[in-house]
């Protein structure tokens, strides 16, 4: 199958998903820009309507993966895809397979169906196929390999993940900041940024701030950098990345990883090692530099609970530029290998 | 001549637009008719009908993402480009559709 075909198919999940990460993205950001942060995250306690407001975002974002993949699954198959495509997706936020298993679960709705409707049915079934037959076998088929053939090996994954890196921790601390910073871009909010998350989080109630501090300057470099390139040089970004390249500022801000995924969706085999080099870059200067987050939470909004502040503004500078430069550059040579090819 | 086309990018508010509009134009100064659907955020809006398709002579897809209700193309000569492609050379894009049907 054609590249440009199978790109086609990732976009029409993302193109739809978009509207869903902006309404949930800026009214999450706003209920956590405004509440009091404490070591134990932003405080609602005496904020009824911020949190009110959070939880309206967290509504909005929870379609993120199911929209996702719902759409993928629609670019492939058309509407008959949907039903399939939307259940998948959201089992795989269910099971914690995040992003990529949404990604994965679209493909897999998109392509059944696709070849469920090349099946040529006797002429009294034909009515039923859209909205009885393929609606009920592939939900089936999509959700079945979902929940027991491919949620449980990323949980095991997952889990080994985490045994490894409270073993790690005691060992070298640039290589256990190049795993955080990895971790955390890898998959912008997912299961595997969740895992890195959390092992921070958890370090935390045991007193180790580093940990987490080395997770929240990697947390913002992905979308900051993202951003930050569509800013250096215009021309190399299309008006609409530049429209996400300003959405993923504010939530990099805030703290938000999900501000690269329209980036990563469009482009994922180029964009996902450079912001993980950048996350990696902020970590390890975190880690080294002894930043300490006594918050379960990242990017510049925690500055002020955050220990050796400028060290904590220097890594997330050098990760941001990282991924800009980087990306930007990477963005030129494929400029010009294009015109080499357009050229007679 | 009639040509009618599609565009549709990812993002569907500015690129989707711009490349009807783009392709619009040159028809225009080519002495074309030339109709183009756009498939943003907004919907499908200025729709192809029936008529307008049973009519063209060549079909544009000008497109970022899948098309969407495909069939109504059936057994139409489809040309299939980027959006920016249409942004760039709308005139030379429909020049070389009116090359090869050979009018």
């Amino acid at each position: 199958m054609k590249v440009s075909r199978f790109k086609q198919y990732l976009l029409s999940g993302v193109s739809y998903a978009i509207p869903f990460v902006a309404s949930g993205g800026i009214l999450i950001a706003v209920s956590i820009a405004f509440a009091p942060m404490t070591a134990s995250g932003p405080d609602f306690s005496r904020a009824p309507f911020l949190k009110l407001i959070n939880d309206i975002g967290s509504a909005a974002f929870a379609f993120l993966i199911p929209v996702l993949s719902g759409y993928i699954a629609f670019g492939i198959a058309d509407r008959p895809g949907l039903v399939a495509g939307f259940v998948g997706g959201y089992i795989a936020s269910q099971v914690g397979a995040g992003f990529l298993g949404g990604i994965v679960s679209g493909l897999l709705a998109g392509f059944l169906v696709f070849w469920i409707k090349k099946i040529k049915p006797p002429s009294y079934l034909r009515p039923i196929m859209p909205i009885l037959v393929i609606p009920v076998l592939s939900s089936l088929v999509v959700g079945f390999v979902m929940f027991k053939i491919i949620g449980a090996p990323i949980r095991d994954i997952m889990t080994a993940i985490q045994h490894w890196l409270e073993m790690m921790n005691t060992g070298n601390q640039v290589v256990l900041g190049i795993v955080l910073g990895s971790m955390i871009a890898f998959d912008m909010g997912g299961p595997v940024n969740k895992v890195a998350f959390f092992f921070g989080a958890a370090m935390i109630q045991k007193g180790n701030f580093a940990v987490m501090g080395a997770c929240a300057a990697a947390i913002c470099v992905p979308p900051l950098g993202l951003g930050l390139a569509t800013l250096l040089d215009r021309k190399l970004w299309t008006d609409q990345e530049k429209e996400a390249g300003l959405a993923a500022l504010a939530m990099g801000a805030i703290g938000i990883t999900e501000g690269a995924i329209p980036f990563a969706a469009a482009d994922p085999l180029r964009v996902i090692p450079v912001i993980m080099l950048g996350s990696s870059v902020g970590s390890v200067i975190a880690m080294l530099g002894q930043v300490g987050d006594h918050a379960p939470h990242g990017g510049p909004i925690v500055l002020p609970v955050v220990d050796n502040r400028l060290v904590y503004v220097i890594a997330i500078l050098a990760g941001t530029f990282t991924v800009a430069l980087l990306m930007n550059a990477i963005k030129k040579r494929m400029a010009r290998k294009e015109q080499a090819k357009e050229a007679p | 001549m009639t040509i009618v086309g599609i565009t549709a990018c990812p993002t569907g508010i500015a690129h989707t637009y711009m490349a009807a509009e783009r392709l619009e134009k040159a028809g225009k100064k080519m002495g074309l008719r030339v109709k183009i659907e756009t498939q943003g955020a907004m919907g499908i809006e200025n729709e192809l009908t029936a008529e307008d398709i049973r009519e063209a002579a060549a079909v544009i897809f000008a497109v970022g993402i899948p098309v969407r209700r495909k069939e109504r193309f059936e057994g139409k000569t489809i040309y299939e480009i980027g959006v920016q492609e249409a942004i760039k050379n709308a005139e030379a894009i429909l020049l070389k559709i009116q090359n090869e049907l050979g009018r």
